[in-house]
């Protein structure tokens, strides 16, 4: 199946207490492709993230990353939490919030998922760890605990640690929101490089300028609906819907 | 106070310390599965759960050595002095444990949980290497804090007979006439044995990861 997409959503659903947050989502992503999902909040578009890797558990439609159904196996069996893990491992998620793990140093927290589950030696694994701190401009920080960082500083650990474990996507749920302005632009500098590098990624944001110039697929979500689903030049310049216009125009 | 009562005295210490001890151990241990089980939700077993936490904490140490070395061989169980003492303070500090377990599975944050299963990480690799490690380190303020109680109320076991610190003053006054003196040697052991579990807490706080607030 290595010539899969990298991630096939087909007609995801989900509901929150009675109300659809996501309705009949289509959405295919090839290997080394980037894609941007805008729109405002309560659009469902951290919802769809989630939903990727399982952590939130949709309704209806089915996810497959590489190939690979997650969630439910091939007999509509429902997975247990060891076969989730395992296909969550080929994805690798940054979070608005970090999500760092306080009580280990920046290599730890890099180190610790390719040992504990891809049961990596530790020799090796410091050596990814070491590595990925260098891309990310984190190597100085490697002995540093995540609470004597900046916000864009262990922005770059989390990144480093969501590249550890070498996965198939990585999927950002608004990575600059919780951000200093100042800080913003050295995380979308290491997101542009991986994205040169060839790394899948599909990213929450409202960073206009990032998705205009690293994008090749940009998606709005309106009420739990993809209304526009275009190549960046033609989404900021000729978008169809009055609705993206109007966001545009606002985002301005 | 000659040789003879110091060596009374210090058998006495040694009573208190390895009863203390195997009841602490075994009491953070079965605090904590007792902490697991509940936040599991488990209907009926959350229930006894319950139950026993509210029984065990509002039963005095008295009370229930006695009712365990007297009642049990009712129930066909002979248990001797020491074995009854144990669970006694077993079974009252591991409540006490299993709520500041408890509290701590409470507060612990649901969003490093997402981080280590988005990562690949199974139930259990999460719960052994990122929240079991933090949860220690939170919770042994608290756990340190009732160990110094335990150790404190043990003089309770004396009333099924177990010859520890403070029963063996009683002893050493009976041929003495001078209660004061062993009484006061008792007090300086009981620091000396609070100090030691002190400077251990410090020592493991030392060692154990600190954490980012």
């Amino acid at each position: 199946m290595s010539d899969a997409p990298a991630v096939q959503i087909h007609r995801l659903s989900k509901s929150f207490g009675g109300i659809e947050v996501l309705r009949d989502v289509d959405l295919t992503v090839y290997k080394g492709e980037v894609v941007s999902v805008l729109g405002s909040s309560g659009s469902g578009k951290s919802t769809m993230l989630r939903c990727i890797n399982w952590l939130e558990e949709p309704d209806r439609g089915t996810i497959r990353i590489a190939g690979t159904r997650i969630g439910v196996d091939d007999k509509g069996r429902k997975m247990n939490n060891r076969e989730l893990a395992a296909i969550r491992a080929r994805t690798g998620m940054v979070f608005q919030s970090f999500n760092l793990w306080p009580h280990l140093t920046v290599l730890q927290n890099v180190m610790e998922s390719p040992i504990q589950v891809k049961g990596m030696h530790k020799d090796e694994a410091h050596a990814v760890a070491s590595a990925l701190l260098e891309k990310v401009g984190m190597a100085e920080k490697a002995d540093a605990y995540p609470f004597t960082l900046s916000g864009g500083q262990k922005q770059r650990v989390a990144i480093a640690r969501a590249l550890a474990m070498s996965p198939e996507v990585i999927l950002f749920d608004e990575p600059t929101s919780a951000l200093d302005p100042e800080r913003v632009g050295e995380v979308l500098q290491v997101m542009k490089n991986l994205s040169a590098e060839g790394y899948t990624m599909i990213v929450v944001t409202h960073e206009m300028e990032f998705a205009r110039a690293v994008s090749d697929q940009v998606v709005f979500l309106e009420k739990g609906l993809i209304i526009e689903k275009a190549a960046p030049e033609k989404f900021f310049t000729r978008p169809e819907t009055e609705r993206v216009r109007r966001f545009l125009e606002l985002s301005a | 106070m000659n040789g003879q009562a110091w060596m009374l005295l210090l058998e006495g210490a040694w009573t208190t310390v390895w009863i203390s001890g195997i009841a602490i151990a075994l009491g953070v241990v079965i605090g904590l599965v007792i902490a697991m089980v509940r936040m599991a939700r488990i209907p009926f077993i959350d229930q006894i759960l319950v139950l026993y936490v509210s029984l065990a904490r509002a039963t005095p140490l008295v009370t229930l050595s006695l009712f365990l070395f007297l009642a049990t061989p009712t129930f066909g169980i002979a248990m001797d002095r020491n074995t009854a003492a144990i669970l006694a303070l077993t079974l009252n500090t591991a409540a006490f444990n299993a709520e500041v377990w408890r509290s701590a599975f409470l507060s612990f944050s649901r969003e490093q949980k997402e981080a280590a299963m988005a990562c690949g990480m199974t139930n259990g690799t999460f719960f052994r290497r990122i929240m079991l490690p933090q949860m220690f380190t939170s919770s042994l303020p608290g756990l340190v804090n009732e160990m110094s109680f335990l150790i404190k109320s043990s003089p309770a076991i004396a009333v099924i007979g177990v010859v520890e610190l403070t029963r063996v003053t009683n002893r050493i006054t009976a041929v003495t006439y001078e209660p004061l003196p062993p009484i006061l040697a008792a007090a300086v052991l009981y620091m000396l044995i609070i100090g030691a579990l002190l400077k251990l807490q410090a020592i493991a706080e030392k060692k154990a990861n600190r954490l980012a607030m």
